[in-house]
């Protein structure tokens, strides 16, 4: 399974698009490995709401996402009004955005990497980092049995030394008898919880089930949130590379 | 009370070697120069470097809102709804005597995009009229300040380079805007300034306070900052305090705060060199005391015959010590006279026409704030009164132990010439 749950929505979806069960024989680096790699390659469009609660403002973001693998993605917001038409693209490690009542496209600078993403808890590294999860990290099942009624696995991520990724360590709950996640929790090097991410109603979405919705939380603020909830979702949609263009974040409404 | 004739004997003793008294007395008034003109010379320095901390951006005193530092989170405003809120507020700022001028100011964080490249910046709304007359960012080399309330930018020299932009060219300005949405405007270069200090020049970009106003979403009467100029730096923490009460009865939820806690490290570097000042004192006048000490040893050996008389005749060794005493005295008094006579000219001279040295040395920035390299000096009030107690003293100190061995000469063998 790709766990990389920061990333941008459309990813998430594709990461959490699991379809059958897991077999008793595998290990947990297996389970992670087996949906990492059905992940790729996927293809996606939805159609979601990112809703953003700060101290200082609520604002929901309606958006379109487009998306091919973990390395191409481009979103448009169709609302509210005076963000209508921005857009967002990436292709690998790039990320540009499309401002429409300039009709400019500015590239995002690798020292604006860490800032917020639309106002959102998200950064834009979290839309641009596409580590794949074996090769960065260990993964071990750190607890499997039943919790709050249901029988889950925990696993726990610890980055391998040599891999260059921003988490000391991600723990992940899953389902077992889907392999539904429940919740992912971020930890900072020093092993202090940076964030949290929540997941729940679990729907059949593009004939597959998914988490609906998904809600982040920042430590350190905890009255605040970013939230996203996917109202259309389709795979398989047969989006080339060359879809993912500066033409097409210009032009395409 | 009739006179002591020591006095008398001291004073005039000082004429008997008239050169030795000319250059005891130039090397006294030497020393009293060079304290002055040294401790002057370290406060200009320490001066330059304030007034440079200080006028190129932040102004001697800020007001902004209780918890806009030290974040300077964008939501932390203070004003009113409109423009005439931001007027009454300059109008209490601008009331306190030793405020001369202030400008209010509104900042949001943001990319600045030209055609090829984009930059992270920070966005300066400025008031462009009562800004000119509180920092020295907007003295612009090239081109000219924007237009209120026109989307015109005014960017460091170092993001013109970065961005390959230059007057006439357009930026794309994305800022976060207060209600969380992505605040993007066209701006026009129309100047660029060079204030020394590269971090600043790579990331400042000056725009009108209503262009600024408008991009991230704020009403035309909230603002972060107002930045006052208090003509006397020292001045501007009394100021703060008499400004907070006024501030808070007039309902605004605003505070001043003076440079001094906005930049510690620079009241800590002038900390430092004001407690470094007595080390000039004492090595100018460590030095000094021998040559005088050596000046009137030699003095009072010669009248060795002189002395022994007086107190053949019954004169009191206090006597004899306070007619070398007076000497000194006398030699200390018309050494200041020579010294500030000396120094006076050449210090006035010098603060009116501070040294540029810009032939020999470029302008550096320390810890932030730009120093040119001109030499100034101030005028060291206190420390013309220390040099010249200490000029008194040492004459004094240094003549003590000839006075003692004058005094305490043994009479017969002395005029017997054994």
């Amino acid at each position: 399974m790709k766990f990389s749950w920061s990333k941008a929505a459309p990813l998430v979806i594709a990461a959490t698009s699991i379809g059958s069960p897991l077999t008793a024989q595998e290990t947990a680096a297996e389970i992670v490995d087996r949906i990492d790699q059905m992940w790729r390659g996927e293809s996606s469009r939805a159609a979601m709401e990112m809703t953003v609660v700060t101290e200082h403002w609520t604002r929901t973001i309606e958006m379109t996402a487009v998306s091919l693998g973990s390395t191409h993605s481009l979103i448009r917001i169709l609302a509210p009004r005076r963000d209508a038409g921005t857009a967002t693209l990436k292709v690998d490690n790039d990320i540009w955005n499309y401002l429409p009542r300039v009709d400019r496209t500015i590239k995002i600078p690798s020292s604006m990497m860490g800032s917020s993403w639309m106002g959102s808890h998200m950064t834009n590294d979290d839309l641009v980092k596409e580590s794949r999860i074996i090769e960065d990290y260990d993964i071990d099942v750190s607890f499997s049995g039943v919790r709050d009624g249901t029988d889950v696995w925990e696993f726990t991520l610890t980055p391998k030394e040599e891999a260059a990724v921003i988490w000391g360590s991600i723990v992940e709950e899953v389902r077992k008898d889907d392999l539904m996640p429940t919740w992912v929790r971020y930890f900072d090097e020093r092993g202090d919880l940076v964030r949290t991410l929540t997941f729940d109603d679990y729907r059949t979405m593009g004939g597959r089930l998914i988490p609906a919705h998904m809600t982040m939380i920042p430590i350190d603020k905890p009255e605040e949130s970013t939230s996203f909830r996917y109202n259309e979702l389709e795979f398989g949609i047969g989006v080339e590379e060359s879809f993912f263009s500066l033409r097409r974040l210009r032009s395409e409404r | 009370m009739k006179k002591s004739p020591w006095w008398t004997i001291g004073w005039r003793n000082m004429g008997r070697s008239r050169r030795r008294t000319y250059i005891t007395a130039a090397a006294l008034a030497g020393g009293y120069f060079s304290i002055v003109v040294l401790v002057g010379l370290s406060r200009g320095i320490v001066a330059e470097m304030i007034a440079n901390g200080t006028d190129l951006i932040a102004g001697q005193l800020q007001v902004h809102a209780p918890d806009y530092l030290p974040d300077k989170s964008i939501y932390e405003t203070f004003g009113g709804v409109d423009r005439a809120s931001i007027d009454s507020l300059l109008t209490i700022v601008e009331s306190d005597p030793d405020i001369s001028a202030a400008a209010p100011r509104v900042y949001a964080g943001g990319l600045i995009g030209s055609d090829n490249f984009t930059v992270p910046g920070q966005l300066m709304g400025v008031d462009v009229d009562r800004e000119s007359s509180v920092s020295r960012i907007v003295r612009v080399d090239e081109g000219r300040l924007p237009r209120p309330g026109t989307n015109e930018a005014v960017l460091g020299g170092e993001m013109a380079r970065q961005l390959e932009v230059a007057i006439g060219d357009e930026l794309v300005v994305v800022a976060p805007s207060v209600d969380g949405s992505m605040g993007n405007d066209l701006f026009t270069v129309v100047g660029i300034y060079n204030s020394g200090i590269v971090e600043l020049d790579a990331t400042t970009v000056i725009v009108s306070i209503e262009a600024l106003q408008y991009l991230i979403f704020l009403d035309e009467g909230q603002i972060h900052e107002i930045a006052a100029v208090v003509l006397d730096p020292w001045d501007a923490e009394d100021a703060a305090d008499r400004l907070n009460p006024l501030l808070q009865s007039s309902g605004h939820e605003a505070e001043a705060v003076p440079w001094t806690e906005l930049r510690p490290e620079l009241v800590e570097y002038a900390n430092l060199v004001s407690a470094s000042e007595f080390i000039i004192v004492i090595v100018v006048f460590g030095m000094a005391i021998f040559g005088v000490a050596n000046t009137m040893l030699m003095a009072t050996y010669e009248r060795r015959r002189e002395f022994a008389l007086l107190l053949a005749l019954g004169a009191s060794p206090w006597g004899v010590i306070k007619s070398v005493l007076a000497e000194a005295i006398a030699l200390g008094f018309i050494s200041i006279l020579a010294g500030v006579v000396f120094t006076a000219p050449f210090l006035i001279w010098w603060h009116v026409a501070p040294l540029d040295l810009s032939f020999a040395s470029g302008g550096f920035s320390m810890s932030g704030s730009y120093v040119s390299p001109v030499l100034r000096v101030e005028y060291p009030w206190s420390a013309i009164v220390v040099a010249s107690v200490s000029l008194f003293g040492t004459a004094v100190l240094a003549a003590t132990y000839p006075a003692i061995r004058s005094a305490r000469l043994p009479a017969a063998d002395t005029l017997a010439g054994r």
